[in-house]
This record gives structure tokens, sequence and C-alpha cells, in this order.
């Protein structure tokens, strides 16, 4: 398994999705330090502390949520053929032949794939963190806790991505994974303007949504123990809009989210064990 | 006696579909063996199943006296897809090197292996180039050379030199032969009937997913004696007296076609042209090849 683990990591460096990725990555991060720069900058020069505490926070959720769209979409086309483009080419035949167990094969491209997608996100987060952090001198709360939760993100659609993999087609699978991956996304806008109107039907549609595909779910949570803090009374805020987050999801969603990768691992190593090639 | 390959009803049903039905194949350690079969004849399903892509629907099979799938047995096994494809984004050396890995070599004799193989194929100097700048019959000899890696006992050919020139080809046929002074059992699934027929000892037909016929190269060759003759003067007493004693016979112009089935038939045939007043020319005897077997019992040439 720790072999095909280090091939599969070393197999992103060999892929145009990642030189792309990375391009976009920092032609994003550029404009993103950019606005924020000049942001702190005119505000420095006409200090106003009311929007300084709504605005800054905005940027942040800003850059982390367009951030999360970076790794999820790098999580999603870089791994979307993981099994079914090797079945498709022929290549898994040599691999299967060899003396090493279909389990070790999905298990070492999940974590050499996860690994490299915790890695990008993490590194990622941590730009975002510091540009936030050090331009604007935002007090924020538990960088690793949140950095965690982060290259969480991408491992989610990950293990979807590679269950996908190993029981249908790579195109089909990318269009399955992408709309599942946008069922998150819009349930999490749903359950932001829910709870601003005190929904409770669209409140759980949203949490529906965020147990179909938890990564929005993990990305509201981030926003929201970053920024929390107590008695602010601009917490509100802070976290209006739909890159905001409202509430809080619960400590329990990021368990569900672990036992969400670890079920779609496992299923992908079933189907994979059943499957003719 | 003991064998490197043997299914017992060995069947691969999709859906309603027979892929193989009943397959019983006995292969001796240490021999070559052909299969053989027309495109869709279940070749390639009984392969893939003996080296653990496709699951059998029923029956059982035994490699290197182990059940299918079994991962110590793994490492004694090669196997060339007919469909090769590598990641073409390594170099040969690191191709080599990952499938080395994948097979548990390790350490010194990693290095010691690579080298040998790459010379086995005729790769040497060439393996720091990438496999995507191979050329599709370099490609299938950097396929052979993983499939060698481990010094298998039992390797799986699916057509080996389908890509090759016939230099290749030759360079092939070479390695099979080596392979076999060598004690590997090698499984060839070929195309090419004269290439089977110049390194096989024993061969098997397939049609329908149903294996036809399985022996030994020789005794295929020798079980019809095929003789031409040339006559003069031919009548049709001559003829009677020709079909009487052959299994089979045509005629073209002068020429006699006729396949015996012992040696004693070959002076009675003589004996039948003179004695009826025709007049022999010539008479030849013709081994019967292996293309004629293949075409007697799977009604078709394959391509």
């Amino acid at each position: 398994m720790l072999t095909i683990l280090k091939f599969t990591f070393k197999e992103h460096f060999s892929k145009k999705v990642l030189l792309f990725s990375l391009i976009l990555a920092a032609i994003f991060l550029g404009l993103y330090g950019l606005g924020v720069h000049f942001a702190a900058k005119d505000l420095a020069r006409n200090p106003n502390p009311m929007i300084a505490d709504v605005l800054f926070p905005q940027l942040l959720s800003l850059g982390l949520y367009f951030g999360g769209f970076i790794v999820s979409f790098l999580a999603i086309f870089s791994t979307v053929g993981a099994v079914s483009s090797e079945i498709e080419n022929g290549i898994i035949q040599t691999i299967i032949a060899k003396p090493v167990r279909r389990s070790e094969i999905i298990t070492g491209k999940f974590l050499g794939n996860g690994l490299f997608l915790a890695l990008y996100a993490f590194l990622f987060f941590l730009t975002v963190y510091f540009t936030i952090r050090l331009q604007t001198g935002l007090e924020l709360n538990g960088l690793w806790k949140a950095a965690a939760l982060f290259a969480l993100q991408p491992v989610t659609l990950l293990a979807v991505t590679l269950f996908g993999s190993t029981i249908i087609s790579t195109i089909a699978n990318g269009v399955v994974v992408f709309t599942i991956y946008m069922v998150g996304v819009i349930g999490g806008m749903v359950e932001q303007i829910a709870w601003l109107i005190n929904n409770v039907t669209l409140q759980k549609a949203g949490i529906i949504a965020s147990l179909i595909m938890p990564a929005d779910a993990l990305y509201r949570k981030i926003v929201n123990s970053l920024l929390h803090t107590t008695g602010n009374p601009v917490t509100a805020l802070q976290q209006m809009g739909p890159f905001g987050s409202m509430v809080e999801p619960s400590i329990w969603m990021v368990i569900y989210s672990i036992f969400y990768v670890l079920l779609f691992v496992g299923l992908a190593v079933y189907s994979f064990n059943k499957r003719d090639i | 006696m003991d064998f490197a390959i043997e299914t017992i009803n060995l069947t691969k049903k999709y859906g309603s579909k027979a892929g193989c039905t009943d397959v019983c194949l006995r292969v001796p350690r240490g021999q070559i063996f052909g299969f053989l079969g027309p495109n869709g004849a279940g070749k390639s399903t009984l392969v893939k199943m003996l080296v653990g892509l496709l699951y059998p629907t029923s029956g059982q099979a035994k490699l290197l006296g182990y059940p299918l799938n079994n991962i110590k047995i793994k490492k004694k096994l090669g196997f060339l897809p007919e469909n090769f494809r590598y990641h073409d984004w390594l170099t040969c050396h690191q191709l080599l090197e990952f499938h080395s890995k994948l097979y548990g070599i390790n350490g010194p004799e990693r290095n010691k292996r690579i080298s040998a193989v790459l010379e086995t194929v005729g790769l040497a100097g060439k393996e720091h180039q990438k496999i995507r700048t191979f050329s599709k019959g370099m490609q299938q000899r950097a396929g052979l050379a993983c499939a060698l890696l481990p010094d298998p006992e039992l390797i799986f050919l699916d057509e080996p030199t389908s890509a090759l020139d016939p230099l290749g080809r030759l360079e092939v046929r070479r390695i099979l032969l080596q392979l076999k002074a060598r004690g590997t059992t090698v499984f060839l699934n070929s195309h090419l009937l004269s290439e089977v027929e110049m390194v096989c000892d024993t061969v098997a037909f397939i049609k329908d997913g149903r294996i036809i016929r399985q022996d030994s190269l020789e005794h295929i060759q020798s079980s019809e004696i095929k003789m031409e003759l040339t006559i003069g003067k031919i009548n049709d007493t001559v003829k009677q007296a020709l079909s009487n004693i052959a299994l089979s016979s045509y005629i073209e112009g002068d020429i006699v076609t006729a396949f015996v089935n012992s040696e004693d038939d070959i002076p009675r045939l003589a004996e039948a042209v003179i004695n009826n007043g025709a007049q022999l020319y010539e008479m030849t005897r013709k081994r019967s090849s292996l293309e004629e077997t293949f075409i007697e019992l799977t009604g078709g040439v394959d391509n």
C-alpha cells in the first residue's frame, strides 16, 4: 500500500491540472492579497472601527470561500478518474496482476491523494489566514483547528469521487460529484438564509444538503470558529451574507464528516473488490 | 504430474452471455503453452480470470498449486496484457522501479533485476527515456520487462509480439525459449500461429468459450499426414482408389492432396496410382500445419 500511496502522491506533480490549479491559485491569492492590502491601507488612513469590524471578517470569509472552491475543484478534477481512467486505459490490469490486494490499491490511492489535497488546502488556508492577519490585524481564534477543518474539506470530496470512480466512468463521475458538491454549496447558502429569516423548513433543507455533502458545513464551522468572540456586538453582522455562518455547525458535523469519509472509502474498497476488470 | 495451471470447469458469464464455459486445462510446469482461438472466443477472458482481473462465475483453478489470487503466488507470476498501457510520464527505469516495488523486490536486488530485464528485452541504454517517447514496439518491450521482473515461475503473455517487427518477434521467441530453459512456464496467447508452432510444446484451441482440443504440438502435427502427389493420366479408377485409402483428398489439375492417418498408407497411395494405369511424377510428404488444424477446429482463420 505504501508503494501505491507514494506513487499516487508523486503522480500529482505530473498532471497538468495541478499546474493550472497552482497558476489560478497564485492569481487568486495575488488579487486577494492586493484587495486586502488596499482595503486595510484605506481604513488605516480613514479609521472607522465599525466598518473594519464588518469588512475584514467579510474579506476573510470571501477568501476562504473561494479558496475552498479552488481546493474542491482540484480535489474533484484531479481524482475523478483515479480508478476509472486506469480501468479505461488498461493501466490497472498491470497493477492488479501484481502481489497487491485490491483494498491496498484503493487505500493507497485515497491516502496518496488525501495527503496531497490536505497539504494543498492547508497551505492555501495559511496564505489566506496570514494575509488577513498580517495586513488587517484582525483577531482570529483557533488557527490549527480551522486549518485542519479546511484540509478536511477536499478529503470529503475525494472520498466520494474515489467511490464514484470505482463504479462509473470518468466523465459520469465528474458530473455526479460536481452536482453533489453543488448540492452542499447551495444547501449551505439556503441554510444561511434560513437562519436569517428564521425559517425552520429551509434550515432542515440546508442540514439535509450538508449531510449529502458536508464540505460546505465544514467551511461554515471554520468561519464561525475563527471569528467567534464572546460578547462581540457585531458578530451577527460579520456572519451575514452568503459567505458567513450565522450558526456554527456542531462538533457532530465534524464527526459525521470523518465517518462520511470512512464510509465512502469503505464503499470504494467494497465495490472495487467485487468489480470485474 | 505437477501442473503450473489447472482449471476445472472454469466458467465466466457476463449476464446471459458466456465468456468461458467449463474450461478444463492442465498446463505442465516448464512448458510453453499456446492458447489459440478466433477473436471473441474467450482467450482473454480466461487469461484475465487466471491473473485476477475477472472473477469466475463458477469452477475452480489453481496456479502453481494454489487457488487464484493468492498474494504469495502472484510474486511468482508475470503478466503482459494484450492492451498494454503504462504510466507514460515515467521513464522506463522509474516504471520498472515502481513495478519492482509492487513485487516487493527491494534493496540492491531491485537494480540488479532491472538491469537484467532491460538487457533481456533490448532496452538497455534507453532506460532514462520517458515511456511516452517510446514507439509501440518499445512500449511492448517495456511491458515484457515488467512481466519478467520477478524472474517468474509462470508468465502470461497476451499477444506479446503484436507491436513488434520481425526482428523483435525473433527476439521474443528467443526470450521465450530462454525462459523455458530456466524452467519457467509460459502461457502464450497469440494470433500468430507460425510463432506458436515454432516455440510451443502444447496448444489448446478455444471456440465460443469452450476448449475444443488440447494436445501436444507434436501430436497435432503428426496426427494426420498430408501427402502431395503429382500424377499424369489420372483417371476415375485412380481417384476412387486414392479416396479409399485417404481420410480426405482433393484434386487441383495434376496435383492430388491426400490426408492419411498412418505411415503404412503412404506406399499404398503410390501403388493405387501405378496399379491403376496412371503415372506418378512426384510424391511429397507435407507436414500438417497448425494453421490447418486451427481452420478445421475453429472454422476460420483469425485475423
